[in-house]
Parts: C-alpha cells; structure tokens; sequence
C-alpha cells in the first residue's frame, strides 16, 4: 500500500522550514484563487512538479493527483449541466424549467470546467506536496508560534497518530466480521450498510475504549499542568528561511498587483475571451513564472548553507 | 515509601466496592508483584498509586494513600507525574506523539522543563533502555515491545521514584515480554527504583520480586514473599496461575513427599528434586494415543505473497485431520497468521492449493467457508456490534441463511453451553472480558464449523478463563473437530494440544506431535520438561511435558 502519510526522505523539500512551506502554500492558494485566466493557472500547477521531483514522493503524489482527477471530471461535468451561459449550444435539453429558463449544455460552460478544475488541480497538488513533505509535528509546532490553542492543535495531531492503528483496526474487524458469514457486497443499499455497521460499531466502541486509556497515560504524564508548558523542538528562523519568506512575500506582492492591474483575467461567458497578452503583461507573467520556479533552487540553496 | 490506611473504594455507579479495607506499607526501593484473578481489584490499587484514582476516575473513596509524602486524595495526578511513573497495557493506547523522541520529550514539556535539561533526560533514558536507534522512528512502525519500551522511557525520563506497571507484557509477544520484564528488573536493581508490576505470568518475574501481593474481590488477601505466598494452595484455588514447577512441589508436599522450600526458577528446582527424581523416576509413562480422523484441512506448495511483495508462506504443506488439537508457533511475522487466514478463505493461495473438507477454498466464498471453519480473534472486542447477546450470536446464522425457529433453538443452545442465558438480553461490550470471549466463542461456534480457529485467544488472559476456555476446546475436539492454536504459550500448548506445527519465515520447520516438538528444547521447552531434562541420566523420561505427568511418574 502506498502511504501517504509524511515520510522523512531528507530531500531538500524535506528539510525547507515550515514557515516557508506554510507561506508557499498560501502564496499558490491566493494566486490560483486570483487568476482566471486558464494559461496562468496551468503555469501555477506545473510550477509545483519540479517540487514533487526533488522530494522523491512521485508515487505517492501521482496517486492522489489520481483522486483528485475524480473531482475535477465532477467539476467539468457539473458545470456544464448548471451552467446556462454561454453562446456556442452543444445540446440542448428538450425540456424548460421555470425561472431557469432551457437547459443546455454550451462549449464555453465546459471549457469554463476545465479552466476550474486546472485551478483545483494546482491547489491539490500543492496540498499534496505539502502533506508528504512537512513532519505533522512540525506542523503543530508551527501552528502554536502562530498562536493557535495548543490544546486544539494537540488534538489534531493526535487524531493523525491514530490514523495508522485506525486502518489496523478496520482491517481486522472486516476479518472477523467475514469469518462469521458477513458478504460486504451482497444485497441491496440497506443490507449493504447494515453490514458495514457490523464494522463501524467495533470500530466507534473500540477507539472510545482507546480514548479513556489514551487520556489516563497523557494525565499520568503531567498534561494540563498549570504552568506553562515548553517545547522541546523549535522551528529555527535562519537568515536563509527569512530570505526565502521575503522572496515568497514578493512573489505574493507580484500576483496581487498584477491582478489589481487586470492582468490574469479571463472571461468565458458569453464567448470565449482572447488570450491576448500584452507587453507589460508578458513581461510580469515572465518574471511571476520565474519567481514560482525559484523554489526548487531556493530549497537546493538552503540545503547547502545548513550543511555547510 | 507508600502508605496505605483503611483504603475503600467503589466506582461511581457501581455497587459493590472495588478496593474494600487496604492496608498496606511498601518500602523504597522494593520490588512488588500484584496479582490475582481479574476482577479482583490489582488495577485499581495501581490507579490510587498515582491519583488517577479519584481524580481521574471518579467514585466515593475513603482512607488514606500517601506515596512519597503526598496525600494522593488532596494531590491531582499531574502534581504526582515525577513521583510515580504508570506504564499501561496496551502500548498502542499510551503514546500522544509522532516519533520516539517527542515522545519522551512530551512529559518533561508539559512539566515546564528548560529545553537542556529535556535534552539531557531524553538521551539518558534512551540508553538506560537501549532504545537510542529507535530516536527518530515513527512510533507506529515499532513493534509492540520497543512501544513498551518507549513507553517505559518516557516515564523514566521524569525521574520517578517508584515505577508502576498495569500489565505491561500482556499485549507483547515472548521476545517483547522477556525484553521489557527485564528492563524492569534494571529500573529495581541498578536504579533503586520502587516498582508495583502487575502481571499474570508469574513464572517470568516470580524470582526477581521481593513480595508478592494477591488481590481478590477487592482485598489483599496474601502478602508476603513468593516462597511463603506459595507454599499455602489455596491461593491456586482462586484462579491464581501457579508456575507448573511450583505447582508440582506443591502436589508432591501433599502426598507427603518431604520438601521443605519452594523453588521459584529450574535451576532451584533441580537442585530441590533431584533426589526425589533419582529414587522414584523411573516409571514410563502410558503413551497418549489417540486416534486421528480422516484428513479435513489439505494443503498442498501453498506460497502467499501480500500485494506490498512480502512472501509471508513459502512452499507450505500440510494434513490436518479431524479429532486433531493442532498448536502453530513461531514468532511473530513467521507467517501463522497468514497460515491460518488460508483455512477460512479470508487469503486466497498465491500458488499451490488449500482444501478444507474436500473445497477448494478459491472456489468458496468466505462466507460459504464459515459454514465450515470457525474463527476467533485475538480481541472479542473486534467481534462485538450487536445491542444484545442474542441478536450477537444470531448474527451470524443470519449471514448463513438460517430462517426463524432454526436460528432461535441453536442461539439457546450455545447461550446454555456458555452460561450466557442469564446475560442474553444485555448489551454484550457491558459484560466482563471472560464473558465477552464466550460470546465471541459462541457467536463462531453457532454455525457448528467443523475446524475450529484461535489467534492467540490466551494472550493476557488470566489463568482461570484460560483453564476454562482450553477444556471447552479439548471437548469440542473429543466430538471429532479440529482445533487450530495460534499461541506463543508454550504451557498451554504442553498441557492441551496433540500436535505442534513450528513456523519459522514462512517455512514449516517442525511438524510433530507436542512431546517431540517441545520436549529437549532449550527456552521453548515448558518449565517441567526443563526440569526434568537434568533427570534423564536417571531414567526419567525425557519427553515430560507437566506437572500433572510429572508427578504421574513419581507417585
């Protein structure tokens, strides 16, 4: 089974601090979420391969990029049945509804879905690298430096250590419940859930059971003492990780200004917008696509200043 | 130092009190085992050792405990956390972080350690246990007894002054058990460390503690050290699982035989008997024969290989007939697991062929294999979803196709063999774990298999259920099933099976009937046959397995 659970594979993808990580994030999330415009959307997603390259999850991403694919053929689809805009008709329903007036299937309704799902494409991908590379520790740690509650915090990262005995347990379960004459794929829906019940009640009742104990062990070890609590790993700020915050700051910089500017617009309703790209536009895009692809090198820099 | 005055406690919604009148005084640096039926209140003395109990368990509590100078009733359990140390049965169920060193960091954070000082404990409780490799591994790839020994580090790591241990190996396997009891004894001896152990297997750790404490229904009924704690019988009278070397003293003192100690390891034991052995050892014994049905389980070049690329069975053939009461071993990751999930169809061949009563088990279902071949699992937790007893056990009849009048006199039928009738409107997951297993027994045998499947059912089990549970199966076989044991317990198997099947990375390494398998072997003789290895230059057979032949042969 591929996992797809953090890993420590020491690549410099790895190893970057997760401040930067976090800012990389929100830096792809806010651009994908400010352009329209299909072409600037695709150049966002293949700006995170080189990332899944040098971190060696390949596998492991190329399997949930295959979840993912799921979602988007549902974006296309839906999108093209919702939609009613759009001047070039493919189909059109022989049917009215009230208000909604005919419905139809046009060309620019599904082009506009591709456009949408190239844009959850990039998003997920990102997410994915984030979540194979950045240690849930990590994570948590630099989540309480932005001061979120570390009790919140501290039960998310529990509810992720379990994940592993979790799957244990289904597994087994699905076992007994099989040895005693259970047939998961006969009969209609209803039957279906009754015997998927047999799994999840030993299932529900066995990690309450787990619940108790685990809270006995985290009191017996002093959790909820009133003093404040320290933290044994930090999150170092080297001059390197502040330098690469401030290059994604301006990589953010540069995508909101040239949204202000209208640039990475695109429009598919009533018909397909031009890909006109002027000047001034496609020298920004140039230099934003640059500053997206400086990441790889940047985590490669960083690598050598720490082992140096 | 612990003290306890007049300590009574009763768990809030239940009648009856759980702890009744405890007085008792346990010195610095002592080395004490808890044990006793299950029920009988040893976890629930631990609990009020470090406040968990009343603070974290409510329920009326009256007394005093006092451990290290500390009221425990006017001190919550976080204020005790550096005086006493709780490590806990499951080790799943006691670890909060992602990798070994977070781990042992997490208790000194939350006491507000400066980050050198949690630097410091973290690498000397990683060499105290020997554990440093594991520092930066994630705790869900570790086995159950480095999890045990991550576990005993983290508590190490807050410097206690007395260590106490709820069962600690009884989720382990032999390795695991051996490795951790052993730390233990490290944490008494080298450290000074006062340790309170609860465990079943006293023949493990019966030597190295100072005292032995027997609870049952809530009182300490015996105190004292391990020879004058055993020297009396009645203690075996109350479910208390006797070492079978002691077990056989005891019996001989009884027929008069003049012994005047109780030995608690093999070495003791040959010196005490050696002289009895020498005058009396020279009976053979009758030869157990039993007749063998016709062959039920056929399996022919069986290779599994799981879909990650582990060749777990390589090259397996087996015959197992009907009537027979077959123990598979080895350790773990040997492949009896993989084995025996061939039997009932839940793995299907890779190669080679497995006929069970003459079906090819790749052309059954496994729900047409349960007709068949019954299964329990280790934890009956896993079996239980029903709201009650009844509907449980019918659950599985349903699944089989059985209508009606028919499910309903066979459910009687086993809630009457099981002494569950009294239970059969009740949720099952309220009941006891003695009354949960029979369930779960039932619930499998409902269908009436003919082969019969249990995956370490003995683990952690206390001595009484286990008697209970071995004579049911020795019954069931008599009536001309097949019993299949997966077990790491040597005892049980010695006293219980007819045949052994060692497995060893997916090879069967022996196959023979238990007296050949066990007998002559060094750790995985049982105790008795180690014993009686040093007797054979007498005529003192070799192949000795229990006490009960044991003693056979010299009275």
């Amino acid at each position: 089974m591929i996992s797809f659970r953090y890993q420590d594979k020491g690549t410099a993808i790895h190893k970057l601090n997760p401040f930067c990580k976090l800012a990389w994030i929100c830096g792809v999330l806010v651009l994908a979420l400010l352009f329209d415009n299909p072409l600037y959307l695709l150049a966002l997603f293949v700006s995170t391969l080189p990332l899944v390259w040098a971190a060696r999850v390949g596998k492991e991403w190329a399997s949930i990029m295959k979840l993912s694919l799921y979602l988007c053929l549902l974006v296309i689809v839906i999108n093209a049945l919702v939609s009613n805009q759009g001047s070039h008709v493919l189909y059109q329903f022989p049917f009215h509804i009230p208000i909604w007036g005919t419905p139809k299937i046009t060309l620019e309704a599904i082009l506009c879905g591709i456009g949408n799902a190239v844009r959850l494409t990039a998003i997920i991908s990102a997410f994915a690298i984030l979540t194979l590379t950045l240690h849930p520790d990590n994570l948590m740690l630099a989540m309480i430096k932005m001061k979120l509650p570390y009790k919140s915090v501290l039960v998310t990262s529990l509810a992720t250590r379990f994940v592993p005995t979790l799957i244990d347990d289904i597994g087994t379960i699905t076992d007994v419940q099989q040895s005693r004459g259970l047939e998961l794929n006969k009969g209609g829906l209803r039957q279906k859930i009754r015997g998927r019940m047999t799994i999840i009640i030993p299932l529900l009742s066995n990690s309450l059971d787990r619940t108790f104990q685990v809270a006995e062990a985290m009191e017996s070890r002093a959790f909820g003492n009133g003093a404040k609590r320290t933290f044994y790993n930090r999150i170092g700020m080297s001059a390197v990780d502040i330098a690469i915050l401030a290059f994604l700051f301006l990589l953010l910089a540069m995508g909101i200004s040239m949204s202000l500017l209208g640039q990475g617009e695109y429009s598919y309703y009533p018909t397909l917008g031009g890909m006109n790209i002027g000047l001034l536009e496609g020298l920004m895009l140039s230099i934003l696509a640059l500053l997206l692809f400086m990441m790889l090198p940047l985590a490669y820099l960083k690598r050598r200043i720490d082992l140096d | 130092m612990i003290r306890m005055d007049s300590l009574t406690f009763c768990y809030s919604g239940a009648s009856i009190p759980a702890l009744k009148d405890i007085n008792l005084e346990i010195g610095d640096g002592e080395f004490v085992l808890v044990t006793g039926p299950s029920g009988g209140g040893k976890s629930t003395l631990c609990r009020c050792l470090n406040g968990l109990i009343p603070h974290f368990h409510g329920g009326r509590i009256t007394g005093r405990v006092e451990v290290g100078g500390l009221d425990v009733i006017k001190h919550p359990t976080k204020e005790l956390a550096t005086t006493v140390g709780m490590v806990f049965q499951d080790p799943e169920n006691q670890l909060v972080a992602m990798d070994v060193e977070r781990e042992i960091a997490f208790g000194l954070e939350n006491l507000a350690f400066p980050r050198d000082v949690i630097a410091k404990r973290i690498e000397e409780s990683l060499d105290t246990l020997g554990i440093s490799s594991l520092r930066y591994r994630p705790l869900h790839e570790l086995s159950g007894g480095e999890k045990q020994k991550v576990a005993i580090a983290s508590i190490l790591a807050l410097h206690p002054d007395i260590v106490v241990l709820d069962e600690p190996t009884s989720e382990l396997d032999p390795k695991g058990a051996e490795e951790v009891l052993s730390i233990v004894e490290r944490l008494n001896d080298e450290l000074g460390i006062t340790v309170v152990l609860i465990e079943h297997r006293l023949d493990r750790v019966i030597h190295l503690v100072d005292r032995v404490i027997v609870m049952h229904e809530g009182r300490a009924i015996a105190d004292g050290g391990a020879r004058d704690i055993f020297d009396n019988g009645e203690i075996a009278d109350i479910g208390v699982g006797i070492p079978p070397i002691i077990k056989l003293v005891q019996k001989l003192k009884q027929k008069g035989v003049s012994l005047d100690n109780i030995p608690l390891t093999v070495k003791e034991g040959r010196v005490m008997l050696e002289k009895v052995f020498r005058e009396r050892g020279r009976k053979t014994l009758p030869q157990d024969e039993r007749v063998k049905g016709k062959p039920i389980i056929e399996i022919e070049n069986l290779w599994h290989v799981y879909p990650q690329g582990l060749t777990a069975l390589k090259n397996v053939s087996l015959r197992i007939c009907e009537g027979e009461f077959v123990a598979i071993m080895g350790r773990n990751a040997s492949g009896k697991s993989t084995l025996v999930k061939h039997v009932n169809g839940l793995l299907k061949p890779t190669k080679g062929r497995v006929r069970v009563a003459g079906i090819d088990t790749r052309e059954a279902t496994i729900a047409e294999m349960a007709q068949r071949v019954g299964y329990v699992f280790q934890n009956p937790n896993d079996h239980l979803f029903a709201d009650t007893v009844q509907e449980e056990v019918a659950f599985t009849l349903k699944n089989l196709g059985y209508r009606g009048r028919e499910i309903a006199s066979r459910v009687d039928e086993m809630l009457e063999r099981f002494n569950l009738k009294e239970y059969s409107r009740q949720y099952p997951r309220s009941l006891s774990g003695g009354e949960r297993q029979r369930v779960a027994l039932a619930s499998v045998l409902v269908a009436h298999p003919q082969v019969l499947i249990l995956d370490e059912p003995t683990r952690g089990m206390e001595y009484r259920l286990k008697s209970e549970l071995m004579q049911f199966l020795e019954e069931y076989r008599d009536r001309g099933n097949t019993v299949i044991l997966v077990t790491h317990d040597v005892e049980t198997v010695a006293e219980h099976a007819d045949r052994v099947i060692l497995l060893g990375e997916g090879r069967v390494v022996v196959d023979g009937s238990k007296r050949d398998v066990l007998s002559q072997a060094l750790l995985f003789s049982p105790q008795v046959n180690r014993l009686v290895q040093a007797f054979e230059k007498y005529g003192v057979p070799g192949d000795i397995l229990t006490a009960d032949e044991a003693l056979d042969l010299l009275i």
